[in-house]
């Protein structure tokens, strides 16, 4: 198959929140590094209430990511709150009354979530953030677009990871770890790490709804 | 009480040595000597006139003949520093780590008996308890001994096999039914099936969809984990042959409910996929507690895998291989053996004590006694549980001023709220922003009709937020201004200003804002006179120990046994750069130095100063500091207008100071004076 359906898919979002709570003490630790530890407490406090919300119920898959970007957005604050409320409102609004998802549809969602996070934060790839991540495997996805769906989705996790893995010698320009300055060379960022949690397992879950 | 073994018949002949009592069972008396009485096998041994050997013969006899029956107490055991690190690298609920060797009996054999232990302590009646299969799961159900459980259901968490073996799915799931008095139900088809279509068509069959469905309900599953080793048991049970393997599973490092995992714990996807009836790694998942029982270095790989991928939230394992565990994890293991060092460095500590309840309840409930302790002053608004209002203040005309970050600065931000101060104050979760829900609240209830000024630290998360709130506050047609306070020097060098952080020097901007708003000063003006403080107020911290959160009770940053950390922020972030500790003068001189090189003050000048504490440090040694400071002022012929000191901005339990000047003007001055009355500040 080469589409999935929108309807009932809020399982999707549940496989995400699923991964980021089971991370949430590896994200902390990660973040604890060069910030101040608290990024896996609060995803996983955001994933977690949201995939409560949604957990059993009949929802489009842009459904279930307005749940969860409202949960991001109204409860979590910080940064990641609304960086990632906005990337999943967008994404949602980019699905909005399709019935399939096509490799198209998916990359004109992937965009509309890249904006998102532009819209609000001012990171550009190199500066040790989330967009490390975020940014090459949409690219990524994009480019393999040619090659199929399921092709894409492994080419833009296959790029999520090297984008994650590239924030370990990068120096933070912005946020709270930019103050370090050389010091925050050496880490995974924990933005780009938990970003890259949410690509690979959106690529597998849609993966194995293709399958 | 028994007679205790006379100690001077101890010595000597053996006969006349054994208490009437045991007859001439040697056995018996070893095992009272050694259980009851507390002595080592060495010291049986001497006085039975016995080897080593044959006491450590006659304990495990004594063991197994049911003469005696030890229990472990799982504290003991989970307090071990392994299990602790495991429990809190993992997340996990719980943890028991055994010891590798021990005994006669065989790993795999005391791994089942702790967990069976572990697992007692869990199971309630009324429970749906999943299992897979195994030699581990096996041992652990044959070690189980809980009567007295209603309604409890055990179900297979896939489908049976044939293979040769004593642990298969159906003889693991039957007989920990039996151990619990539990219903057991099977899963009435094989585990692998020759094709995915014969597979679909028994899935189709209601005995079969019945028995899966109980299998969803499941409130527990007891799992084994296997490794990908030829002799293990995901091949002797069937689940995979070689050739299989080596096509489709070459990124496989271990398998659990017979499914198959990477090393970092993601599914492995091949033809055996849909091929399998059971349980799979996402239902999995959803279980909300997952007992592993595993042990032994083959398993590692595996192990490590399940724990990362999420699967597991309760282990059992042993010590080498828990050690193994954190060590792939990059955790450094402390010797616990090794004589201790001149200096235990505070850092050492697995965990920091803390008067909380459940940790995420926290920053609710020291907000709730803050409301109550400063009743007449502050209040929650109506809704909005984390949005502060000033009971006096906020008035028609007045410029509104709404300060607020995260939790975990107390006193800030509640703290400046009152008459004179801030008007309002919305308050996030530990270190992170508010959303921009509370900020909005906050903003429409102080909302006097001249507008609103934010002030509020400079970091990301509040710069999106309070962004965020502003622009829905000004659709309302609420004029705002923010001002975002950059007095923290040592997080960004002069010339970017703007980057740097917002930090105890807000306690002096909140003042100023606070009294230039009850002037009744319009919004520019109040505006313009908080860029100034924020320009001319200057501040450097240093932590002698790193704060923990509630959630981790673990030190967010490793600081040496003798080490500083020079610029430290207030969220427990690491600071710009360290050094040895020195005495408190040459710290109090390290952080003056670099601020006044940045003030530039002319002599005659004055300043307002603030020696805060960054939560752990005592008043005791704020004062010593302060004496400092002012001594080396006096000496440069600034005059000081004010000093406060004592923990007005903090960061939990960090123990550090930081040091705050305000250079004052005299518009500054008079604003500092004027009058104001909050929980964390007064002035008459």
């Amino acid at each position: 198959m080469t589409t999935i359906q929108n309807a009932d898919q809020a399982t999707i979002v549940e496989e995400l929140a699923a991964v980021i709570v089971a991370n949430k003490a590896f994200l902390s630790e990660i973040d604890g590094k060069i910030g101040d530890g608290d990024h896996g407490i609060n995803m996983a406090k955001g994933f977690g209430r949201a995939a409560e919300r949604i957990h059993g119920k009949d929802m489009t898959l842009d459904a279930a990511m307005l749940v969860l970007s409202d949960v991001l957005m109204s409860e979590i604050g910080g940064s990641m709150g609304p960086l990632y409320g906005l990337m999943f409102e967008d994404m949602a609004g980019a699905l909005t009354g399709r019935e399939v998802i096509d490799a198209a549809t998916f990359s004109t969602m992937l965009n509309a979530g890249l904006e998102g996070v532009r819209g609000v934060g001012s990171a550009e790839v190199g500066d040790k953030t989330l967009m490390d991540t975020l940014v090459p495997a949409v690219a990524a996805f994009d480019a393999a677009q040619g090659q199929g769906f399921a092709a894409a989705l492994r080419a833009m996790a296959a790029a999520a990871e090297t984008g994650r893995d590239s924030t370990i010698d990068l120096v933070a320009k912005i946020g709270r770890a930019s103050r370090l300055g050389e010091r925050s060379r050496g880490v995974l960022d924990a933005g780009a790490t938990s970003c890259c949690m949410i690509l690979t397992t959106l690529a597998q879950s849609v993966q194995r709804r293709l399958a | 009480m028994a007679p205790r073994p006379g100690s001077k018949s101890g010595d000597g002949d053996t006969a006349s040595a054994m208490p009437l009592r045991y007859g001439d069972d040697p056995l018996l008396w070893a095992a009272w000597l050694y259980y009851e009485e507390g002595l080592t096998q060495g010291e049986i041994a001497e006085k039975m006139g016995l080897s080593r050997a044959s006491v450590n013969a006659y304990l495990a006899d004594a063991r197994t003949r049911g003469i005696v029956n030890i229990e472990i107490a799982p504290d003991k055991f989970r307090s071990l520093s392994i299990a602790q690190a495991l429990r809190d690298h993992f997340g996990l609920q719980d943890c028991l780590v055994i010891p590798t060797e021990g005994g006669d009996r065989s790993l795999i054999a005391r791994l089942g008996a702790a967990g069976a232990q572990t697992l007692q302590r869990f199971v309630k009646s009324g429970d749906t308890l999943a299992v897979t299969w195994g030699r581990t799961v096996l041992a652990l159900a044959e070690a189980l001994d809980r009567p007295g459980l209603q309604d409890v259901r055990v179900v297979q968490a896939t489908g049976g096999t044939t293979a040769k073996i004593p642990w298969t799915p159906e003889a693991c799931a039957s007989r920990l039914a039996e151990a619990l008095n539990a219903r057991s139900i099977p899963i009435s088809a094989p585990a692998t099936v020759s094709s995915p279509e014969i597979r679909a068509m028994l899935m189709q069959e209601p005995v079969l969809a019945e028995q899966l469905a109980i299998l969803a309900e499941a409130d527990r599953i007891v799992m084994g984990i296997s490794s990908l080793r030829p002799e293990s048991t995901i091949h002797s049970s069937g689940f995979l042959d070689g050739g299989v393997q080596h096509a489709h599973y070459q990124d496989a490092v271990g398998s659990i409910i017979g499914r198959f995992i990477n090393a970092r714990g993601e599914s492995v996807i091949g033809p055996m996929h849909e091929r399998t009836i059971g349980i799979d790694l996402d239902a999995l998942r959803r279980i909300p507690q997952r007992i592993a029982v595993a042990g032994g270095v083959d398993k590692l790989p595996a192990i490590l895998a399940a724990l990362r991928g999420g699967y597991v939230n309760v282990l059992v394992t042993d010590v080498v291989t828990g050690r193994g565990i954190l060590t792939a994890e990059g955790y450094k293991d402390t010797p616990r053996r090794s004589p201790p060092p001149v200096q235990a460095p505070l850092t050492a500590r697995s965990h920091v004590k803390k008067l909380i309840n459940a940790p995420q309840d926290a920053v609710d409930e020291a907000l709730k006694g803050a409301l109550l302790a400063h009743e007449h002053l502050i209040a929650a608004l109506p809704g909005s549980p984390r949005a502060i209002r000033a009971l006096e203040g906020p008035r028609a005309g007045k410029v509104g001023i709404v300060i607020g970050g995260g939790a975990g600065h107390e006193p800030g931000f509640w703290g400046y709220v009152g008459r004179g101060l801030a008007d309002a104050a919305a308050i996030g979760n530990l270190f992170a922003s508010p959303p921009p829900g509370p900020i909005l609240a906050a903003t429409q209830a102080v909302d006097g009709g001249a507008g609103v000024l934010y002030i509020y630290g400079n970091f990301s998360g509040d710069v999106m937020n309070f962004d965020m709130a502003a622009e829905l506050a000004m659709a309302e047609g609420i004029a705002v201004r923010a001002v975002v306070t950059t007095d923290d020097i040592a997080s960004s060098p002069v010339e970017s200003r703007a980057a740097r952080r917002g930090v105890a020097g807000n306690v002096f901007i909140f003042k100023i804002a606070g009294a230039a708003a009850d002037r009744m000063l319009p919004l520019e003006a109040c505006d313009a006179l908080v860029r100034r403080a924020n320009a001319r107020t200057y501040t450097m911290g240093l932590a002698l120990e790193p704060g923990s959160l509630p959630e981790t009770r673990r030190p967010s940053f490793e600081l040496g046994p003798n080490d500083i950390e020079i610029g430290v922020g207030v969220h427990g972030e690491p600071g710009v750069v360290r050094q040895p500790l020195a005495p408190a003068d040459d710290c109090a001189d390290l952080l003056l130095d670099r601020i006044l090189a940045e003030m530039a003050p002319h002599e005659g000048d004055r300043v307002a100063v603030l020696v805060n504490s960054l939560g752990g440090t005592p008043a005791m040694e704020l004062y010593i500091i302060l004496r400092r400071v002012r001594q080396r002022l006096k000496s440069r012929g600034i005059e000081v207008h004010s000093s406060l000191v004592g923990p007005y901005y903090t960061s939990l339990d960090m123990a550090g100071v930081s040091l705050t000047l305000l250079h004052l003007d005299d518009e500054l001055a008079g604003l500092l004076e004027a009058p104001c009355r909050s929980a964390a500040l007064v002035v008459p």
